[in-house]
């Protein structure tokens, strides 16, 4: 087994315990940490690959990188978003959420 | 004698930020309490930063604890403070054994798919990857890559933009 594979399996133990904590969670704020293990992974994927194969270095870095702009975008929205249904919902559960309609 | 020393030495960190990355993954997908869930996150954060660190990419894995841990964290804690997830308990009690068998097998699909794909298929790796400087880094940012680089900067505007937008916007309704 190739580093490489290490890692991917790492990354892709990430993406299936975000999925299974997105499933599992009651409350959007526990979706959202499975959300963040999700593009964790995506990076360490992306990182990887590009660190251990002859593909040039830059690629990967920038790619993590661009990952975690757009976690840290995905994050503020959904600050916002949060904020808003708790105060229209007086809840952040889920399975409450039956309504688009304020 | 030195070299073997220091190759066991990384196989230790690997396997140890491995186990970091594992048990936080685990903190923050079962944990009852929310708080400790987001410490469960911030654990595997850092145990993935450190997994940079050993690509030989320390300047991402700079980024990676200032952004996720100083950063997103911070703003996940706002989330959990400020529409107050604890009191109840919205994540205590017990959850039906229907939702339990839903989560693993939705979990276990892509780690059957793609852990087979990425054991089949992996190619040659390189032992010790080389670290990349960044000025270059900055250099491949500035000149091929400069539209990503921009969209990013556009991307984060606009989230900005509509997080407060989406918050005022309500306010003002009252």
């Amino acid at each position: 087994m190739s580093i490489l594979t290490i890692y991917h399996l790492v990354a892709i133990f990430l993406l299936c315990i975000g999925i299974f904590g997105i499933i599992y969670r009651r409350t959007l704020v526990g979706i959202v940490l499975g959300i963040e293990l999700i593009l964790n992974g995506a990076g360490l994927s992306i990182m990887a690959s590009a660190q251990l194969t002859p593909t040039p270095n830059e690629l990967g870095q920038a790619g993590a990188l661009v990952v975690m702009g757009i976690a840290a975008a995905e994050a503020t929205l959904l600050l916002a978003i949060l904020l808003v249904v708790s105060k229209r919902f007086k809840s952040v559960e889920a399975g409450k959420l039956v309504t688009m309609r304020g | 004698m030195d070299n073997l020393a220091s190759e066991n030495l990384a196989w230790i960190v690997l396997f140890g930020h491995i186990a970091i990355i594992v048990a936080g993954g685990f903190i923050t997908v079962l944990s009852e309490s929310l708080v400790r869930a987001l410490m469960g996150l911030i654990l595997t954060l850092f145990g993935v930063a450190g997994l940079f660190f050993l690509m030989a990419a320390p300047f991402i894995g700079l980024m990676q604890i200032l952004i996720y841990v100083g950063a997103v964290s911070v703003l996940i804690f706002f989330a959990i403070m400020l529409t107050n997830a604890w009191p109840g308990g919205d994540e205590s009690g017990n959850i039906s054994g229907k939702k339990v068998i839903f989560a693993i097998l939705a979990s276990i699909a892509p780690a059957v798919f793609l852990g087979s794909a990425a054991l089949r298929t992996a190619p040659p790796s390189i032992f010790v990857p080389e670290e990349t400087e960044v000025r270059e880094l900055g250099r491949f940012f500035l000149e091929p890559y400069i539209l990503p680089f921009e969209l990013i900067s556009l991307l984060l505007t606009v989230a900005m933009a509509g997080a407060v937008i989406l918050v005022f916007e309500r306010r003002k309704k009252k």
